[in-house]
Parts: structure tokens; C-alpha cells; sequence
């Protein structure tokens, strides 16, 4: 059976269609980042204090949730891994990448995306932070041939965890999950210790049973993967697409 | 029970990651923020230099064969962004102007720092080739090696940073 998702990629979609049908899943990435406070610049750069650790549980919680909908997905024959982006690996480029955005994180107080909800609903320093981010582009671009050959250096291609390790695909699954898991329950431990909360909310319990809830079926379903035969559905002789950043070769 | 504004972070995660899978499922590639940002500002330079932007190493690709750089998924993403957000602050009454930053820290000193901050992320999410939400959040999720090493150093450089500027914060 063909399977037809994903929808663009199997051609049940136009790419017209595709490129609407981006606004709604936006609305919803906008929407949720609103609600997890990170409009407030003060929540995200809290955590490099661990005074409010809700960006790490909250990026732990969206990897958790599309990483096993995703993989379950395509081992379910829903969705066609092999039409899937992958992100390529450049290993130094993006570490030190990294130090430098996490730099950026905590002088400026925003990530990009946090930083346009923070546009979104009024808050000048977030219009303030896009400028800068606007601006840092701009000088990368331009400048690229200075950088333009670090950048594409350390090319280690689209490579995974489970592939990297020499594991099972559900191994490397749950284990993620035990780590966004460990690291939650840790990093909330810190917090409570360093930052002891003063607030007190009226729903402070029934909240804990349902994020338990919320965690244990995450396990669960870990759990599943874990003693999944993965490596019989994922053929991974199949070239995975690239295009979102084409290899831009050494300027001229 | 009643979340309220603020919900409680595995929730709002998980409406995250559920946006994560629509944009698989439907587009067959992740979210993100940054690209559509790196598009508007080819877009903006390419109005005022079109043949300087246009031979562009970088942002030359966004205009091979006549392209227009903002007729594109990311783009179309970030303005979804910027309408969900909109709507989830007017729905709970939090829109409006103003500078959020911690007791001891002055408006200028908050905003300069929000500009020096926004310099260094911009270039950052270039070198690195996304930023938190396509690359942390999508790569990770795709168990990525390079994306589980980003989100790593992320964190490295946030803390050998954040004793620096905890006026600002704290």
C-alpha cells in the first residue's frame, strides 16, 4: 500500500496547498510557544540560572512528542520516512554555532521563534532582539567566503543517534526519553532547591498528576520501541532528501 | 483544572511537538524560525542592492531563476507564527508594549543587551544552519547527531555567559 503521507511529498497535496497549509501549523507552533511563557524573555534566560527550568522540560517535551510520532508513525507505515527531511550533520560548524547562539540566548533573552511571539504580543525588547537577529544574518551572509569554508567543513552527512552508537533505532528512542525524562525531574529538583517557589497555585496538584500522567505514557510508549524490531521497517540504503540548506560550495 | 495563560511546560511541549508532526506529516520537513528571517532580510537587502544580493554566495540561491525569497514554506511558517501568537495574547488580554527585564536592570542596558544578544544568535543560527525550533527541536527529534550536539553547546555557551549578565536577570 502507498502510503500517503507525507502529503506534498506523495503528491495527495500541491505545493501551493503545502506552502497555506504551513500558516495553520505556525498558528499552532505561535500559539503554544505564547502559552509556555516564552514571550517573556526573563523565563527563557532563567534557565541558564535554573530559577524557572521550563525551557529545557518544555524542549524535552516537544522532542519526546515528535520524535516518537514521528519514528511511530513510520514504523505504523503511516508516514514515508524516506520523504522526510533529515537535517545533515556538520559537526564543528554547529558546535560552535551552538556556543554562540546559546551566547546570544542568554545575553538577549531570546531564541528566534520565542523572540517573534515576543513581536507578536508587544514586547519592545523582542522587537529589539529580531533586529539584532536580522542584523547577524545579514553579516554572515555577506561575509560568507570569510566563513563560507568552516561552515561546510566536518560534513558527516545525515547521520543518527542509533546509527552513530551502532544500536536499534527503539533503543536510541527510549533512551532519549529516559534522558528528557531524567533531565526533567532533575533539573526541576535544582530548581526547587536553588529557587525554592513562593507562589503558591490553587492547581498545584491535580498539574502534577497530570504532567505524571502525561510523562508515564511517554515511557509507555518508549517502552514499546524499545523492544521493537525497528530495524526490519527503517531501510536506511534510501538516500534521504536534502534540500532545505543545499551544500553551499566554497565562494568563488 | 484551568491552565490559565501560563501552562504547565510538559503540555505546552507537547502542543510544540504536535506542530512538529503536522509540519511532517504535511510537509515532510520541520519547523522553523530562523530560515524565514534569513529570507525576509536577502528580501529587504536585495531592495536596495538587487545585483550585489543576487550574486550573493549565500543569498544568491534564494533568487536562482527568478525566485521570489519570500515565496517560501518557512517564510509562510513564521507568519503563522506571528498570527498564533498574536492570538493566544489578545485571547488572554497580554498584549501590550512593553520591556520586560529583571529588578536591577535599566531599559537601555536591557535593550542593548537584547541587540548585541539578537547579533550573536543571528549569526549563530547561520553557521549552525538552524536554530532552537528546525534544528534543536527538529533534528533532535530525527535523532540527529549534530542536532543533539547544537542543543548541547547551546546550553555550554548560555552558562559560561550567564554569570556575566545576571544583572539583567536576576
Amino acid at each position: 500500500m502507498d502510503m500517503i503521507f507525507p502529503l506534498a511529498k506523495t503528491g495527495a497535496i500541491s505545493a501551493t496547498a503545502n506552502l497555506w497549509l504551513a500558516i495553520p501549523i505556525g498558528i499552532v507552533f505561535g500559539y503554544a510557544l505564547f502559552h509556555s511563557g516564552f514571550t517573556d524573555g526573563r523565563r527563557i534566560a532563567w534557565a541558564f540560572y535554573f530559577k524557572d527550568v521550563s525551557v529545557p522540560v518544555v524542549m524535552f517535551s516537544a522532542i519526546a512528542t515528535g520524535m516518537l510520532g514521528l519514528w511511530g508513525l513510520s514504523l505504523a507505515g503511516i508516514l514515508d520516512i524516506s520523504l522526510v527531511y533529515m537535517l545533515p550533520t556538520f559537526l564543528l560548524p554547529m558546535a560552535v554555532g551552538g556556543i554562540l547562539f546559546g551566547l546570544g540566548m542568554v545575553i538577549g533573552g531570546y531564541c528566534p521563534g520565542t523572540a517573534a511571539a515576543a513581536v507578536a504580543t508587544g514586547k519592545i525588547d523582542g522587537m529589539v532582539f529580531i533586529v539584532g537577529f536580522l542584523i547577524g544574518s545579514l553579516l554572515f551572509g555577506d561575509f560568507f567566503p570569510v566563513w563560507g569554508d568552516f561552515y561546510n567543513s566536518n560534513y558527516l552527512g545525515v547521520v543518527r543517534l542509533d546509527q552513530w552508537l551502532g544500536i536499534g533505532l527503539g533503543t536510541a528512542v527510549f533512551g532519549i526519553v529516559v534522558i528528557a525524562v531524567g533531565g526533567t525531574l532533575g533539573m526541576r529538583y535544582v530548581q526547587n532547591r536553588f529557587w525554592p517557589s513562593t507562589e503558591s497555585t490553587p492547581d498545584r496538584e491535580s498539574i502534577l498528576k497530570l504532567q505524571g500522567g502525561l510523562i508515564a505514557v511517554a515511557v509507555l510508549t518508549a517502552v514499546v520501541f524499545a523492544f521493537f524490531p525497528t530495524e526490519a521497517f527503517i531501510d536506511d540504503s534510501v538516500e534521504t532528501p536534502f534540500y532545505i540548506v543545499p551544500r553551499v560550495d566554497a565562494a568563488p | 483544572m484551568k491552565f490559565g495563560t501560563r501552562w504547565p511546560p510538559v503540555p505546552a511541549g507537547i502542543l510544540i511537538g504536535i506542530s512538529m508532526l503536522l509540519a511532517w506529516l504535511v510537509a515532510g520537513r520541520g519547523i522553523g524560525a530562523s530560515g524565514g528571517m534569513t529570507r525576509f532580510v536577502a528580501w529587504v537587502q536585495h531592495s536596495l542592492f538587487p545585483a550585489a544580493t543576487e550574486q550573493s554566495a549565500y543569498f544568491g540561491r534564494y533568487f536562482a531563476d527568478g525566485a521570489h525569497p519570500l515565496y517560501d514554506y518557512v517564510v509562510f511558517l513564521l507568519v503563522g507564527l506571528l498570527i498564533g501568537a498574536f492570538i493566544a495574547a489578545w485571547r488572554a488580554g497580554e498584549l501590550r508594549l512593553e520591556v520586560l527585564r529583571g529588578p536591577r536592570a535599566s531599559v537601555v542596558y536591557r535593550l542593548s543587551l537584547a541587540l548585541a544578544g539578537g547579533i550573536l544568535a543571528g549569526f549563530a543560527a547561520r553557521l549552525a544552519r538552524g536554530c532552537t525550533s528546525g534544528h534543536a527541536l527538529v533534528g533532535g527529534a530525527e535523532l540527529s547527531i549534530g542536532a543533539w550536539v547544537f542543543m548541547m553547546c547551546i546550553f555550554v555557551g548560555g552558562w559560561m555567559a550567564a554569570w556575566f549578565v545576571r544583572k539583567q536577570w536576576i
